[in-house]
């Protein structure tokens, strides 16, 4: 397969702390892959590893087929968790100034970041420093410039965060659109929900150990089926009904996983009685089910 | 590679320009020097004339010295209405005598500078009494040198004239004629005094502010200084008093030589003082004059030390301002997914040293303005130090080169220092080491700049923190050539070094949250590896 990053064995200390330790993993080009973890878990430092912000200890990485990331810096996107832009500089400036960071022409950077920016809604702020940008706006700012210069893969560190619900179509739609156009996309995020919906691949890692590794469906369709419900009422009684071994009480929806051999039409008949359902189904788990089962959290009991 | 640091630099430069911190550093020079030399100068022409009352016990001595005062100042005042009619300014302010006096002379004296220099020759003649030194001019014409001698009867007619309107004019009127006059600056009151107990009234004047000071004369000053006195309550400014003393000596003295029967040509042999010429030796080993460019050596350095010293204190907290502004607000990491941490710290660098540079070379520029502007302004020259400099390349070159080495030098410490705070208090902090080195060539200027090539110089120059400014402060020395080799190769070897260490900070100190570290784990850091992260304590 053709891959744009792999990873063999990579490990990293610093000091005495291992934040990443023997990780192995091989992502194939043009599709969207998922990177997941809990807080401390190694991901930013996986994530610098492959940008060559640092260096690894051990092990060997190879992106876009070089050994040495510096070389294909220019055919890359970083999007760090902690977004910053030069207060001082107009957006439309510091747009071109990213572009030519990445080896772009002058005039080439400065036109395409205009036309960004009045794609995606934000033309009139061309010319307006960015402190008096909104942190939504900000925000879209910082994606556009990861992309201007039309990276071959892109690394996104939780790209929704801030974002209200029009703006985080605007930026799935482009992440869509990215993948169409045969780019890699490596995306890490908190919300689960986010992830299912455009990931093909998920990778989680915890504790700097690779937990999970695949595509998203053979990920879920390795666990047992699960119960999700929309209901109103008491969540506590959910528990209580016989057959059910575990509850993810979310307030008005709840994932039910179930003792084995238990039929769900019995426990759909018990819950009818206990509480009023508004959604029933039957399915995989959830990402973020298998996300808390793999990190070991307990869930409601 | 190379060109993604120019874009760094090229970013950091613009950015660094329109701050404010620059346009004040930019202007604060210049609109000091001049403030501090407008300022005394106006002070001094607003200052009210000190009056004066004198109270005269010889009965002669007051009027000999008012005689003798009145002629330097009638003399000034007739040699200004010259140059004011050669520049063809309107004569309105002097009084008609003197105004027809000027338009009388005639023309062709005005233009020629060496008949103008014979008239302000008679003028000295006629006023200060003074035998002319020089003898009538030769390769005149007949024609001239009788007009000239007309002018010089016409001074003699003039004077008595003016003697008596002189005697009478007060301070605020002489002030419009020229602020430079004795009797813009001072006034002699003459109050009604009471026989018995004079200085009662005058005291009681002087603790009303009606007077400045007043004097008393003895009754024998060719005898001696006994009963003679000066009383004020400004003790501070002697300027009236030396002024007055001055006077009154001369003219004693003449009265001493007349009583011992003494020739005055005789006298003033006597009374010429021995002057031992300035001479210096030359590179070549003669002996030469010295000349005004030797002088300029000294102001030269201690401007430009000043300049750096100045600059580079501006700079400083840009560059901080904008390393911690990056780090906090996390746009480091961007930036680093596109060009390496040594690209990253090389175009600031430069960038800030562009900046500090400009400032400089807008001061300078400023300079060679003010030296268009302000003759004609205030009449009031600054030194030229430029132009001294400007004569010898092998300075200015060595200037230029010290300035760039200063600042890339202090740009690698600060940046390194900056790269591992997180607020501007936190820099700070760790700035103070920076600042006290900083204070050490400051503070040595005086020192060096009399003693270029004494022990404290030599030694210092070759600390390579210091040796920029000592090596500029030395140039009237001038230091040997081979110390300049000897300190530029120590200095420049500091500075890699500094450059290397600042890049191995850098790279894990930007990167980094939290308190800032320790100096021995700073030192850690330098030793380590490029990519590792040593132990924390």
């Amino acid at each position: 397969m053709d891959s744009v990053l792999s990873l063999q064995n990579v490990t990293k200390r610093f000091g005495k702390f291992v934040a990443v330790d023997d990780l192995s993993l091989e992502i194939p080009r043009g599709c969207i892959y998922g990177f997941l973890g809990p807080n401390g878990a190694g991901k930013t430092t996986t994530i610098r590893m492959v940008m060559s912000i640092i260096l690894p200890d051990e092990g060997r990485l190879k992106v876009l087929g070089h050994a040495n990331p510096e070389a294909v810096k220019d055919r890359m996107g970083y999007l760090p968790e902690e977004k910053g832009l030069y207060k001082k500089m107009k957006a439309g400036d510091i747009l071109t100034y990213f572009g030519r960071l990445k080896g772009m022409a002058g005039r080439e950077a400065k036109d395409k970041g205009r036309d960004l920016l009045e794609r995606y809604g934000l033309g009139e702020w061309t010319d307006k420093r960015c402190e008096a940008l909104s942190k939504g706006m900000g925000q879209k700012v910082q994606i556009l410039g990861t992309l201007i210069h039309d990276p071959e893969l892109v690394i996104l560190d939780e790209p929704f965060s801030g974002l209200d619900p029009v703006n985080v179509d605007l930026v799935r739609k482009l992440i869509l659109d990215m993948k169409r156009g045969g780019r890699t996309i490596i995306f890490s995020t908190h919300v689960m929900e986010q992830a299912e919906q455009i990931c093909d691949f998920i990778f989680l890692i915890n504790k700097g150990k690779k937990v999970i590794d695949g595509p998203l469906s053979q990920v879920k369709t390795t666990s047992e089926l699960a119960i999700r419900l929309d209901f109103e009422g008491n969540g506590t009684d959910l528990r209580s009904i016989p057959g059910v071994q575990r509850v993810n009480d979310m307030g008005k929806s709840a994932e039910l996983f179930l003792e084995p051999d238990v039929d769900p039409q019995d426990v759909l008949r018990d819950l009818v009685e206990k509480v009023t359902v508004r959604r029933f189904d039957l399915r995989e788990p959830s990402l973020h089910e298998i996300f808390v089962r793999a990190v070991g959290g307990k869930s409601d009991e | 590679m190379n060109s993604k640091t120019f874009l760094v630099a090229q970013r950091e430069y613009g950015e660094n320009v329109r701050t404010k911190a620059f346009w004040i550093g930019i202007l604060s020079v210049p609109v000091l020097i001049t403030l501090g030399i407008l300022v005394p100068n106006w002070l001094e022409k607003k200052k009210d004339a000190r009056r004066y009352a004198v109270i005269d016990e010889s009965g002669w001595l007051l009027t000999a010295v008012e005689e003798k005062a009145s002629g330097p100042d009638l003399a000034k005042v007739l040699k200004l209405a010259l140059t004011d009619r050669q520049k063809k300014r309107d004569l309105a302010k002097y009084p008609p005598r003197i105004r027809q006096w000027a338009e009388a002379v005639p023309a062709n004296f005005i233009e020629s500078d060496k008949m103008l220099e014979m008239v302000t020759q008679g003028i000295d003649d006629a006023f200060l009494k003074i035998e002319s030194t020089s003898d009538e001019a030769e390769g005149q014409e007949e024609s001239e040198l009788a007009a000239l001698a007309m002018v010089r009867k016409g001074l003699d007619e003039l004077r008595p004239e003016v003697e008596a309107w002189w005697k009478r004019l007060p301070s605020d009127e002489a002030r419009q004629l020229s602020s430079g006059l004795d009797r813009s600056r001072y006034e002699i009151t003459r109050p009604d005094l009471p026989s018995e107990d004079p200085e009662a009234v005058l005291k009681e004047m002087l603790e009303k502010d009606q007077l400045f000071a007043y004097f008393v004369i003895g009754p024998d000053p060719v005898a001696g200084s006994e009963g003679c006195r000066y009383v004020s309550q400004n003790v501070t400014d002697n300027d009236l008093r030396n002024w007055f003393s001055n006077l009154a000596t001369s003219v004693v003295r003449q009265r001493r030589i007349q009583n011992a029967s003494l020739d005055p040509v005789v006298a003033r042999k006597i009374q010429e003082s021995l002057t031992f010429g300035e001479k210096k030796i030359s590179a070549t080993g003669e002996i030469e004059e010295v000349q005004g460019i030797d002088r300029g050596l000294q102001w030269a350095p201690v401007v430009f030390v000043y300049l750096l010293w100045i600059s580079i204190f501006t700079v400083a907290q840009m560059l901080l301002t904008n390393t911690i502004e990056e780090k906090s607000n996390r746009i480091i990491e961007v930036l680093l997914s596109s060009v390496s941490p040594l690209q990253l710290m090389t175009g600031k660098i430069i960038g800030i040293a562009a900046t500090g540079l400009t400032m400089v070379a807008s001061w300078v520029g400023f300079f060679l303005l003010g030296m268009k502007v302000m003759p004609l302004l205030i009449g009031v020259t600054p030194p030229d130090f430029l132009a001294q400099v400007a004569s010898d390349p092998f300075l200015l070159g060595s200037f230029l080169f010290y300035f760039v080495i200063g600042f890339i030098l202090y740009s690698a410490l600060l940046v390194g220092i900056g790269s591992v705070c997180n607020s501007l208090k936190e820099a700070q902090n760790l700035m103070q080491p920076v600042v006290i080195l900083l204070i050490v060539p400051l503070l040595a200027m005086v020192p060096i700049g009399q003693d270029p090539n004494g022990t404290l110089a030599r030694f210092l120059s070759y600390v390579p923190p210091f040796t920029p400014f000592v090596m500029m402060n030395r140039a009237a020395g001038p230091p040997t050539f081979f110390e300049y080799v000897a300190t530029t190769i120590v200095l420049v070897t500091f500075t890699a070094i500094c450059f290397w260490a600042a890049a191995k900070i850098f790279r894990i100190g930007i990167l980094m949250t939290g308190k800032p570290p320790k100096i021995s784990e700073i030192l850690r850091w330098i030793k380590a590896p490029v990519g590792t992260v040593p132990e924390k304590d």
